[in-house]
């Protein structure tokens, strides 16, 4: 049976969402950056305390800017959440990996190609980039964090707090808006769930 | 003038001759315990209305309502800024429990823990954390932890050539079956 965690049980109505799988991508976005020498990443997700803890116990250095968050308008209700991209104000070739979870599914396609130009800017060469497309509309619009557990297996969690509009994208015109990186791999689950990793070009990490 | 104590809201009635006694405040309810950092019994508080622009140094527990600029060394004790708290700078303390706004580095020989309340801008480099579902957090986690690093191998990853399509793959069975 699909379910959510349990930490926002009373959200009995968001529960129902069919997720909860093993992460093929996740894993190997994982294990690839493990393998490199004090490895930095960026998760671009809702904040999560499980997904923090995976990750700082396996990178270097792991940074957290909540996107969703801040283009929400953040908490402060900034009038134009659009300059929630100021945020992400990194020095460029500073990451190995990023991880935006679902992140292009909810933003215009005029930001998802910002979002990938200011990716590219970050990452060093070599570096991973993994997003989640919903197929189907979600239930409802509040946003869902994936949940890192056991083996990468992904479990949802409602975000009662922040809610976006959905966009559905083709696989075909989701990766057009970020052509600017190379395909490693992509998925699609009996749930409707699409993964994708990509790659900067490069030869070396640099 | 007169006054009456909160004992008093029984309606009493009291003529202008009428004393009444100031009773002893009761005393302030025991500290609770606040993200899982346990507040020892010698703990200073500063309140909402206190701004501070330099250094703390403390030998006991410290709470801040107030405004901070400035770096705050508490060695073995704990360290909190209260759900008003303002504090810009670095900060130095056994367990760190933040419910405010922070901008800096906390390094914590125990535990941080950012509550939903927060607004947490900077770095923290401690042997634990936790960070509530909520909270306005960019910043960057360091665990104190041993090296597991493995062997470096960068580019482990085999790009398909050429990029050929973007259709996707099915997900073989073993894993789809999982989720049903």
């Amino acid at each position: 049976m699909f379910s959510s965690t349990t930490r926002n049980g009373n959200n009995s109505d968001l529960e129902s969402f069919p997720v909860g799988y093993t992460s093929t991508i996740l894993k190997e976005f994982v294990e690839t950056l493990e393998g490199l020498k004090d490895a930095q990443t960026l998760d671009m997700g809702p904040v999560c305390q499980e997904n923090l803890s995976f990750f700082a116990q396996r990178m270097g250095r792991h940074y957290v800017c909540d996107m969703f968050l801040r283009l929400k308008g953040g908490k402060r209700n900034e009038p134009h959440p659009a300059d929630g991209w100021r945020h992400l104000d990194y020095p460029d070739r500073n990451f190995d990996g990023i991880q935006l979870w679902d992140l292009c599914d909810h933003l215009e396609e005029e930001d998802v190609r910002r979002l990938a130009k200011l990716c590219l800017a970050m990452l060093r060469a070599t570096g991973l980039l993994m997003l989640i497309a919903f197929e189907n509309k979600p239930t409802s619009s509040i946003i869902n964090t994936f949940v890192i557990g056991q083996d990468c297996r992904l479990d949802i969690r409602p975000q009662p707090h922040l809610e976006l509009p959905w966009k559905f994208r083709h696989n075909r015109a989701l990766t057009s808006l970020l052509s600017d990186f190379t395909i490693v791999r992509s998925f699609r689950y009996h749930s409707g769930i699409r993964e994708f990793l990509f790659k900067k070009p490069g030869s070396f990490r640099d | 003038m007169l006054k009456r104590t909160k004992k008093d809201e029984n309606n009493t009635p009291f003529s202008a001759g009428d004393t009444v006694e100031e009773k002893p405040a009761p005393p302030p309810p025991r500290p609770t315990v606040t993200q899982g950092i346990a507040t020892s019994d010698k703990k200073t508080t500063i309140g909402e209305g206190i701004t501070i622009e330099g250094s703390i140094r403390g030998e006991e527990d410290l709470v801040i309502e107030g405004a901070m600029k400035g770096n705050i060394e508490m060695g073995k004790h704990n360290f909190s800024i209260g759900p008003k708290g303002r504090i810009d700078g670095d900060i130095h303390a056994q367990d760190v429990s933040i419910n405010g706004q922070f901008k800096g580095t906390v390094e914590a020989s125990g535990k941080v823990a950012v509550s939903k309340e927060a607004d947490f801008n900077g770095e923290i480099k401690a042997k634990s954390f936790s960070v509530e579902d909520g909270a306005y957090f960019k910043g960057v986690v360091e665990l104190d932890r041993e090296p597991h690093q493995k062997s470096v191998t960068p580019n482990t990853l085999k790009v398909p050539s050429p990029p050929e399509t973007t259709k996707l793959q099915v997900t073989p069975p073993s894993i789809a079956n999982m989720e049903k």
